[in-house]
């Protein structure tokens, strides 16, 4: 029924969302792609299943472990694979976009080489639990999707726009150079960025877990993709956009599938993107961008 | 004649059929237009060559510029809006074009076969087989085996076409048109300026690329005799990219290089098995931290041309 599939779009585009907020970060900061950005989303999804599985902790010591690991992945990353490209003259953006490409290639091999590859269970406690109102069957494992993307959205807006380190952020995603000049730790800024945009994709790693039940080593590709679509529909580097993006897109799947064909469903992110560069070319909430940077 | 074994020869043809691939991208890449649709237009070429041969039998070589022309077609329907595009927009977009095509193809099943792709399509090598033996020919009498006559048959007549492919665009590096590509990739304003039709020469390389990568797969078709969805995914799109940005996308001997290393290299690491895709990984981001250009670059090959005239001196 309508209800219960526009509940199913708000749940499945809140996670998109979280996921696209990790490539929106990364791009407003560095200007790059971050295509390992979906294999740390998987890692993180794995590092959650362990600990709920096999180490039969708690949920939310999942989500504890998921965030710390792909932190330290994010550091690793920025300190690996971006950082020594920055520092170096004649390095264009593709460079470290193939840098990044090149991360991701590693992570997938080394999840099949530690995980193996097909689908993994991933069970949680109160999969089951859901209760009615009225008519409305809603899920409680939904509920809580929706609760903790909404946290993590709300607080990554306020944190930009309030607090010390969110300003110094936005000044370095503004121009580097003179965000340096005015007395900001550009590197830290950048590595601070990279470290929560992966964490972000730990915390949406854990999600998909839960919302899907099942994970496997692949998963990073397909949501990676779908989470560049997003950050090109929403307008690059826009956090807004990712996450209106992101709903958006959520919502298209689910009805596209419940009252169309389910074999389209993975073409439907690109047919949008497709669709809007073509109209707006620099996204829904994108800014045109100036002539000078060209 | 052990050495000339058919598994060394499919490495072979493998090698030949993705430097065509690291061409493409390199044609579009010198307009300085980053396509990923590459995967795309081949599976456009290997499709239409492959249904062609199967379903209405068409000789294979008309199946192959069938396919070519149309993805050439489609280079230029895409080429167009893709325009408004630079940079990473034009490469996310591009994307979509291959997975939305691979959406269509896995969906249109009573003309694609699905998942399941497209299977016992005519083999190059073994249709000239069949038809040299109705002439009273057969292979032993060049001390071969058949099966190595096939393969080595599918090599040959894929050394020719790189070959036919890279003097082509060899040559149009030095023609009007290269040098306009050039003028463009430079500095696009400033080439408009000076007169150049920017629009013409974006669209046409565009569809230069589109050509050569459905040529690519129209020969890829005939080479396995099988094509499916799975051939031509996001990987492939990334794959043909990392041929052109590794082996250096300034000169096409770099995309023809990179090609042949990575095919090579991952074949030859056959003995670490699980962890060739990880050292693969590695060494892409070692190449843009120590050499960001590509492994061939201008220097280099001016630095091999004048060691090669000072020996002769």
């Amino acid at each position: 029924m309508f209800l219960e599939q526009l509940i199913n779009g708000i749940t499945q585009g809140s996670i998109y969302a979280i996921v696209a907020l990790g490539y929106t970060l990364v791009f407003g900061v560095l200007d790059i792609i971050n295509m390992a950005h979906g294999e740390i989303f998987m890692f993180g999804s794995f590092v959650g299943l362990l600990v709920v599985t096999k180490a039969g902790a708690p949920l939310p010591v999942a989500f504890l472990a998921a965030i710390v690991s792909t932190a330290a992945m994010g550091l690793l990353l920025e300190r690996f694979a971006l950082r020594p490209l920055r520092t170096r003259r004649g390095a264009s953006h593709l460079a470290s976009m193939i840098s990044t490409i090149g991360v991701s290639i590693l992570l997938e091999n080394l999840a099949h080489k530690l995980f193996g590859a097909g689908n993994h269970l991933f069970e949680t406690p109160f999969a089951e639990i859901s209760f009615k109102i009225g008519p409305l069957t809603i899920y409680l494992v939904q509920v809580v999707i929706l609760v903790i993307s909404l946290l993590l959205m709300v607080g990554l807006a306020l944190w930009l726009s309030r607090s010390r380190l969110g300003k110094a952020l936005r000044a370095t995603a503004e121009n580097l150079e003179t965000a340096g000049l005015l007395g900001v730790d550009t590197n830290r800024m950048i590595t601070a960025t990279v470290v929560i945009a992966s964490a972000m994709g730990g915390v949406a790693g854990v999600l998909v877990g839960m919302a899907f039940n099942y994970i496997n080593n692949q998963m990073g590709l397909s949501m990676g993709l779908k989470g560049l679509a997003i950050i090109i529909f929403g307008g690059m580097g826009s956090v807004y956009g990712a996450m209106a993006g992101g709903l958006i897109l959520g919502l298209s799947e689910t009805f596209m599938v419940a009252y169309g064909s389910s074999g389209y469903r993975d073409a439907i992110a690109f047919v949008l993107i497709i669709v809007v560069l073509l109209l707006k070319p620099q996204g829904l909430f994108g800014v045109a961008p100036a002539e000078a940077k060209r | 004649m052990e050495w000339l074994n058919p598994y060394h020869l499919q490495v072979a043809s493998f090698v030949l059929i993705n430097a065509i691939l690291g061409v493409s991208i390199y044609v579009t890449l010198s307009t300085g237009q980053l396509s990923l649709g590459n995967a795309g237009f081949m599976s456009l070429g290997a499709y239409t060559a492959a249904l062609l041969s199967t379903q209405h039998q068409v000789p294979i070589p008309v199946g192959i510029l069938a396919g070519s022309l149309l993805a050439g077609v489609a280079g230029i329907l895409v080429g167009i809006p893709a325009l408004r595009l630079s940079g990473v927009y034009l490469a996310i977009a591009t994307l979509g074009f291959g997975e939305v095509l691979r959406a269509v193809l896995i969906n249109w099943e009573s003309l694609t076969g699905g998942a399941v792709g497209v299977a016992a399509i005519p083999q190059m090598g073994r249709v000239i087989l069949a038809w040299a033996s109705d002439r009273g020919f057969s292979p032993e009498s060049l001390g071969l085996q058949a099966n190595q006559f096939i393969s080595l048959t599918v090599f040959l007549i894929l050394l020719f076409s790189t070959v036919l492919t890279v003097t082509f665009f060899l040559r149009l590096s030095r023609s009007r048109v290269g040098r306009a590509y050039a003028a463009i990739r430079l500095d696009e304003s400033a080439a408009e300026a000076a007169g150049i039709p920017i629009t013409y020469y974006k669209v046409l390389a565009f569809s230069q690329g589109a050509l050569l990568s459905g040529f690519a797969g129209a020969l890829f078709a005939h080479s396995t005799s099988y094509v499916s969805p799975g051939d031509f995914t996001y990987h492939r799109a990334v794959e043909i990219l990392v041929f052109a940005v590794f082996g250096g996308s300034e000169h096409i001997f770099g995309p023809v290089f990179g090609a042949a290393f990575l095919t090579i290299m991952p074949e030859a690491l056959r003995f670490i098995s699980d962890y060739r895709y990880i050292l693969y990984g590695v060494l892409l981001v070692a190449m843009m931290i120590f050499r960001p250009q590509g492994v061939i670059d201008p220097p280099l090959l001016r630095f091999f041309r004048r060691k090669r005239n000072g020996g002769a001196q």
